[in-house]
């Protein structure tokens, strides 16, 4: 069997595809149905895409309840549970705060602008059965990027599965679902990409089975008055969050290693490491000293590896 | 902000995100066969307890073969078969002896027949949801049967439970051999139904419970043609519950398995049979599994441990050892090699069975109690 690597661009991230396979048109086979699934989550759940099935329900805020499918249903419950678990920080309506924290800023904004939009924010104010969803108030919105990207990843890994793919592994901009050991049933090395050094990696995970997230609040941010503002944002607060600079986990599935990412950095520095500590699930964090804390491995960066980046 | 305890968090997401639609493709990605061979051999009859024919009883050569492939995506093909070969000598009756013990009369050790049996399945998955179906026939040269199976599996929404529901319905004719030579029935049949309600519970991460109940009737000749006297009530109802627990213990890198099975039935037969195993990972890829099994049997209510030929043909009476009071003690290995398209397992087991091992007083043993060994040999291919 021999190892082919199909790299694309989905979700606005670079991804690639590993996969072995015994043909090599068996592997493109493989391939293309993958890379379409990628496409068909990223028309679905855009905000950007003015036909996505997101940008309706954002469209409708305030005006009308928008039907949606089993998937999308299943996708918004997840989103449910994520709210309820990290006591509301998770909260896929938060996106709005963004317009308040955008990268032209050059003034800290007034509480009153942080409070306006904080009244668009609030998952407990969304209305959703399994036929409908309604955001009850105009200018409101969803951002299914949070979950959608990882979620992505196990469904791609679970397709290529269903075409007797056996080793390989899936990438979406760093979140990974695999497929299945490498040949001779070897793990995976898997680099964790250094916060501060552009491609180089800080950690080298190996894994066999499951799945990898990791975020980061390192990437974006706006500086103001010399101060730095990560693209984290309390939703609570409407105020950034000072946090770690990356967590990456492991679990049995990608779209819950995203999810307890995501919630540690939105606790902040040491309430992310305690839930991280208590929560069962192998992980990396690294804090703004560049300290990694965590219980995955260490192991030196092996060159060729895909490497995860938020 | 204080956030809730820990794993509760972990469980929660976890379970919600496997009733996204991604994780509900239960049904087989690859295609698996499985060869298996076993080598079952009963031990001899101690001589003293033979007044006539021979000591010497089953030995049976097993090999069984089946197939499980996916047909699209939500289609799933099965193909079984097996095949034994018997030879040995079987008990035909009991008297009593020159001490008033019941002694046996065994038929030469000249039987030498061979079993096959084919099932046919498939199975359509469904969201949440699966339906199958299955026919079978087995053949002998003095026995036929021809079953159905049906079957159906519901998982709830956050899949941390599974209903399943069974029905099966089997018809089965015996055309004994050396009938008339022997006085024996001609052409008997007898038809089975079973219901089966099973519920399966992810506790939490690393235990899972599975209880059932079954409930089964048959109805037609019930008698055993080859035993001297043997005459048995032409319908049995039985019925089971059966408890299974596993447990994984992450420290130890080791699973506990352990079942009870309680049965009862219409012959006032009531059996208690609890089993426990060690699934044992060592060095990544293989598994060491040692097994205990304990069964005790209550004894029917017509069983007679010396046949009474005094007792008119339609009276019920069964010196089967089956139907006695008795109680058995399996001990048992298995080793299995596991690789990402293959595994190959071996197992040996030792069943002794004795009066005295019951939980109820067995007032006399049965003479010809069973003893068996087992060892098997199989290997699973998946590709």
């Amino acid at each position: 069997m021999e190892l082919f690597i199909f790299p694309f661009k989905s979700m606005g991230c670079p991804c690639e595809l590993r996969i072995y396979a015994g043909q090599k048109h068996q592997a493109q086979l493989a391939a293309k149905a993958c890379m379409d699934e990628a496409t068909r989550f990223e028309q679905k759940y855009s905000r950007y895409l003015d036909s996505s099935a997101a940008t309706e329900i954002n469209r409708s805020a305030g005006i009308k309840p928008v039907e949606i499918d089993a998937e999308t249903y299943a996708i918004l419950k997840y989103a449910g549970v994520c709210y309820e678990q990290s006591n509301g920080l998770f909260d896929i309506s938060s996106g709005v705060l963004r317009h308040v924290w955008h990268t032209q800023r050059s003034e800290l904004p007034s509480e009153d602008e942080i409070l306006r939009h904080l009244n668009l924010v609030g998952w407990e104010k969304v209305e959703l059965s399994d036929q409908n969803i309604f955001l009850p108030i105009s200018g409101m919105e969803l951002d299914f990027g949070g979950i959608v990207k990882e979620y992505a990843a196990d469904a791609i890994a679970a397709l290529a599965r269903t075409m007797s793919i056996r080793h390989g592994l899936v990438n979406l901009g760093g979140d990974i679902s695999i497929i299945g050991p490498q040949v001779n049933n070897r793990p995976w090395p898997i680099g964790i990409v250094h916060p501060t050094i552009a491609d180089t990696a800080i950690s080298v995970i190996h894994l066999a089975n499951g799945a990898l997230a990791t975020s980061g609040g390192y990437e974006r941010y706006v500086e103001i008055a010399g101060k730095r503002y990560s693209h984290l944002i309390n939703p609570q607060t409407g105020w950034p969050v000072e946090s770690l600079l990356s967590v990456s986990v492991v679990a049995e599935q990608a779209v819950v290693a995203g999810s307890v990412s995501s919630i540690a950095l939105l606790q902040g520095e040491q309430l992310g490491l305690n839930w991280l500590s208590t929560i069962g699930l192998k992980y990396l964090a690294i804090d703004a000293d560049l300290h990694c804390n965590g219980a995955v491995g260490r192991d030196s960066f092996s060159s060729g590896s895909p490497v995860a980046h938020e | 902000m204080k956030i809730k305890s820990k794993s509760s968090h972990l469980l929660a997401l976890t379970s919600a995100a496997l009733s996204m639609p991604a994780f509900s493709a239960a049904q087989p990605v690859e295609t698996e066969i499985s060869v298996r061979t076993s080598l079952y051999k009963e031990e001899n009859v101690p001589a003293d307890n033979i007044i006539f024919g021979d000591d010497v009883r089953y030995d049976i050569d097993i090999h069984q073969f089946s197939l499980l492939t996916p047909v699209g995506e939500k289609w799933s093909l099965g193909f079984n078969a097996a095949r034994e070969s018997m030879s040995g000598a079987s008990p035909w009756g009991t008297v009593a002896d020159a001490d008033g013990a019941a002694t046996l009369i065994m038929s030469g050790a000249t039987i030498s027949e061979s079993r096959k049996e084919f099932s046919l399945s498939t199975q359509r998955y469904f969201n949440k949801s699966s339906l199958g179906i299955e026919v079978s026939r087995s053949k002998e040269n003095d026995y036929e049967a021809d079953a159905i199976v049906l079957s159906t599996e519901w998982d709830s929404d956050n899949k941390l439970s599974t209903l399943t529901l069974g029905m099966s319905y089997s018809k089965d004719k015996i055309t004994p051999t050396d009938a008339i030579l022997f006085g024996r029935v001609l052409e008997k049949e007898k038809t089975s139904q079973s219901y089966s309600l099973g519920w399966t519970q992810i506790l939490d991460k690393t235990s899972v419970l599975q209880s059932g109940i079954r409930v089964t009737k048959h109805s037609g000749y019930l008698t055993d043609p080859y035993k001297l006297r043997d005459a048995r009530p032409d319908e049995r109802l039985e019925w089971s519950v059966n408890f299974r627990y596993r447990k994984f213990i992450e420290s130890t890198n080791a699973a506990l398995h352990t079942n009870y099975r309680y049965y009862e039935d219409s012959y006032k037969v009531r059996s208690h049979t609890v089993e426990t195993a060690w699934y044992q990972n060592i060095a990544g890829n293989f598994q060491l599994a040692p097994n205990l099994r304990y069964y005790s049997q209550r004894k029917a209510s017509f069983y007679l441990p010396i046949d009474d030929y005094t007792l008119p043909l339609t009276t019920n009476q069964s010196s089967d050892y089956r139907l006695s009071t008795f109680g058995a003690f399996t001990v048992g290995l298995k080793a299995i090699y596991n690789q990402p398209t293959w595994a190959v397992s071996f197992s040996v087991e030792n069943y002794k069975s004795r009066g005295k091992y019951s939980l109820t007083n067995a007032e006399t043993e049965h003479p010809a109690l069973l003893s068996f060994s087992l060892a098997s040999i199989g290997f699973d291919f998946r590709f």
